[in-house]
């Protein structure tokens, strides 16, 4: 039963936690620190793409015509590297190399050791036929070079082959399609490579970015909760108002100041990846390809951030009120800083190994645990491989456990406040949540 | 229908400190909880506030169980003096205020009017860093009454008080048994408590030792005193002639005699008066609370305090 004095009692705390966090010089720096490291990490793309240009991509090139395969790779060689080193000053793009068949090649793609394989053949009309095998990692701007490519090998193609022009000439067929990985996910929808490169970018960023929040935003409550101890106006407080209304006054106030922070950091941050786009194609010229930087950023990942916030927040922040309810001293917050990152430190890894697309079992399992999910399961959104159903269980499980660790840490708190001097340990801990 | 501690007890760990706890407060006084550290008062405050659970026993408020009762309904001063160091006094009060449900305007509006007769004006939009450990304690006590609770818990409210801020403290306490507030503070300085108490409780390691109106508390040990002044040589000679006499303390000014039982203070008098002595003052007078306590507890409150000469409290 929430009465409106609760209620009341409970914006009263947020709106008082609020305001101290936003006033104090702390906010103000860390804010200006964490909003500039944001905008570095939001340029990434546009250095990726100025090393992209740098990037020389190994092409194998194969065909059932024997010869065919030689003259196609001197003329792209000599037309697709002269032609972009115009523009950029003389770097290689492609290194075309021969290969004996179109199954070695396409093996070799899935192994990694080459970006695309190009098969040549012949149809009945005399035209030929490309097919360009890749598993993602070549780009649609670099695709559509090779198609330039391959329609010059084309026109060549039949200027010598019938000097008497008495073949009409056919344009040349090109399709890029799916070599299948050697996982053997072939079938899926392989994702464009700068695509793909975008959603590990705006995954690290997510990642990196629920992990400090939550750590940092979760050391604000503990370490609000244990000066509310070591000042004693806790004393006051606790005459004033019940252990509900102030925890869960304190983890609404201190979460909007700490929203209210992510939203400032975010705003230069994604400005800055959608003007760099812009900057990029006066640098470099338009380029198809890297257009898509921010692509990976859909709203639906943003709401997805903020669910994963607001809900991870809450239940960081009730362990972390808990934790700091049983301190004392604000020296004493150091000692049980580390440990309490303990948790979020082992959500951190497997978030990070899910940015590499992998979805083993341990994965699924960290993205489904309430006190990883937000790292995880946001890492897997970004990434793009998740089940309706599994995030319809991550987040059901969140909703939970929220309330239930919050209920916990009520508990311990209404015993922890006015309990001074003990050193803390798991038994002072076990006291607090059995004696309520 | 008053206050009534009933047979608490509460143990921490192996520590007892509260031992059958009972006492009772009728509305509309000034009651005094005397006791030394670790006596148990604190942990009495803190079970009637509803912040701990007594093992056994309840407080009951006109008749309902403290901690049903509305917040409140109580204010609280702690013993542990605190305030939130970067914020400014009157946001603290308006704060605190607002938890226990005054408007802002109204909350802003007391305050000033509390912090006008504590001749603390200027100290409104200072921070309590700022502040001074006496001007902290009046702005924590302005906290605890600002929302007009029926019933008052100050925990030691005049320790570390200079004595004019004593004095406006003990106007105040007067003013609000006035208004028909319920007045209950811990103390160990027993002149406070005299000056000041209609009844009191003196605990001792969380039992009730004697209580009930200061008249009958000061009479319980039926020791009787005499108070004498005389003029030249205040070490009283002449009282070697009066068996039965002894002086229990001896000052420049004042003595205070005790008289064994069947001894008449008359005849202190006489023996002043024959030995020749220039009688300044004379009265026949109950034993001081500190005396009582002494008595029945077997040691003073405050060892310190103790110690150094006891400000006479008014027969």
């Amino acid at each position: 039963m929430i009465t409106a004095h609760a209620r009341r009692n409970v914006w009263l705390v947020a709106r008082r936690e609020f305001a101290e966090r936003t006033k104090a010089r702390a906010f103000v720096f860390s804010t200006l620190l964490l909003a500039g490291l944001a905008v570095v990490v939001a340029l990434i793309p546009l250095g990726v793409r100025l090393a992209d240009k740098a990037t020389i991509l190994r092409v194998a090139v194969t065909s059932t015509e024997p010869g065919l395969a030689a003259t196609a790779i001197g003329t792209m060689d000599g037309f697709l590297n002269a032609q972009t080193s115009s523009g950029t000053g003389g770097s290689k793009v492609f290194d075309f190399v021969p290969y004996p068949d179109e199954t070695t090649a396409a093996q070799s793609v899935r192994d990694g050791k080459l970006v695309a394989a190009m098969s040549i053949d012949r149809g009945a009309d005399g035209g030929l036929g490309f097919t360009v095998f890749n598993i993602g990692a070549l780009g649609s701007d670099k695709a559509q070079l090779l198609q330039v490519g391959a329609f010059a090998v084309g026109v060549l193609d039949w200027t010598r082959s019938n000097p008497g022009a008495t073949r009409p000439f056919v344009t040349p067929s090109f399709s890029v399609v799916d070599a299948g990985s050697s996982a053997g996910n072939a079938g899926q929808p392989a994702f464009d490579a700068a695509d793909y490169a975008s959603r590990r970018i705006v995954g690290i960023v997510f990642v990196v970015l629920s992990f400090l929040t939550l750590v940092f935003y979760g050391l604000w409550v503990a370490s609000g909760v244990v000066a509310e101890k070591s000042s004693r106006v806790m004393e006051m407080l606790i005459s004033a108002a019940t252990a509900s209304q102030l925890v869960v006054g304190k983890i609404v106030g201190i979460g909007l100041a700490g929203l209210s922070q992510v939203t400032l950091v975010l705003i230069p941050a994604v400005l800055t990846m959608l003007l760099s786009g812009r900057i990029g194609d006066a640098l470099l010229g338009p380029d198809a390809g890297t257009g898509a930087t921010l692509s990976a950023l859909s709203p639906g990942l943003l709401v997805a951030f903020m669910v994963y916030f607001v809900l991870g927040f809450g239940l960081y922040a009730a362990l972390y009120a808990g934790a700091g309810s049983l301190l004392s001293r604000e020296e004493d917050l150091q000692t049980v800083a580390l440990p309490l990152s303990i948790p979020a430190v082992a959500g951190y890894f497997p978030a990070v190994l899910a940015l590499s697309g992998s979805t083993s079992g341990v994965i699924r399992i960290a993205s489904y645990i309430p006190l990883w999910s937000p790292f995880v399961m946001m890492s897997r959104l970004a990434v793009g491989k998740v089940e309706p159903w599994e995030l319809a269980l991550s987040i059901g499980l969140l909703v939970v456990t929220v309330p239930l660790v919050t209920l916990l840490a009520i508990r311990v708190y209404r015993a922890g406040v006015v309990m001074y001097g003990q050193p803390p340990s798991p038994r002072t801990f076990w006291r607090a949540i059995r004696g309520g | 229908m008053s206050l009534v501690v009933d047979h608490l007890h509460k143990r921490f760990g192996s520590v007892v400190a509260l031992d059958g706890l009972t006492f009772e407060v009728a509305p509309g006084q000034v009651f005094g909880f005397l006791g030394a550290n670790g006596a148990g008062k604190t942990t009495t405050m803190r079970i009637t506030l509803g912040v701990l659970e007594a093992d056994g026993g309840a407080v009951t408020w006109q008749g309902t169980e403290s901690h049903r009762l509305p917040r409140s309904t109580f204010g609280y001063l702690p013993e542990e003096r605190g305030l939130y160091p970067r914020m400014r006094v009157l946001d603290q009060l308006r704060f605190f205020a607002g938890l226990h449900g005054v408007p802002p305007d109204r909350a802003r509006r007391e305050a000033l009017a509390w912090l006008r007769r504590f001749r603390a004006e200027d100290l409104a939009n200072r921070r309590a860093e700022q502040l001074s450990k006496g001007n902290q304690q009046k702005i924590q006590f302005i906290a605890a009454v600002l929302h007009e609770p029926p019933v008052l818990l100050m925990d030691e409210p005049f320790t570390g008080l200079d004595p004019v801020n004593v004095m406006l403290l003990r106007e105040a306490f007067l003013e609000l048994r006035d208004r028909g507030r319920t007045v209950v503070f811990s103390t160990h300085q027993m002149e406070v408590a005299e000056a000041l108490c209609e009844s009191v409780a003196i605990v001792d390691r969380g039992r009730m030792v004697v209580g009930g109106p200061l008249r009958d508390v000061r009479r319980s040990t039926g020791r009787r005193m005499v108070r004498i002044s005389v003029a030249g040589d205040h070490r009283l000679p002449w009282l070697a002639a009066v068996p039965g006499a002894m002086v229990i303390q001896a000052g420049m000014d004042r003595s205070t005699i005790e008289l064994e039982p069947g001894l008449e203070p008359d005849a202190v008098l006489a023996a002043a008066v024959t030995s020749g002595a220039r009688v300044l003052h004379f009265e026949v007078a109950d034993p001081s609370l500190e005396q009582v306590f002494i008595d029945h507890v077997g040691r003073p409150a405050d060892e310190e305090v103790h110690l150094l000469p006891v400000a006479e409290g008014a027969a």
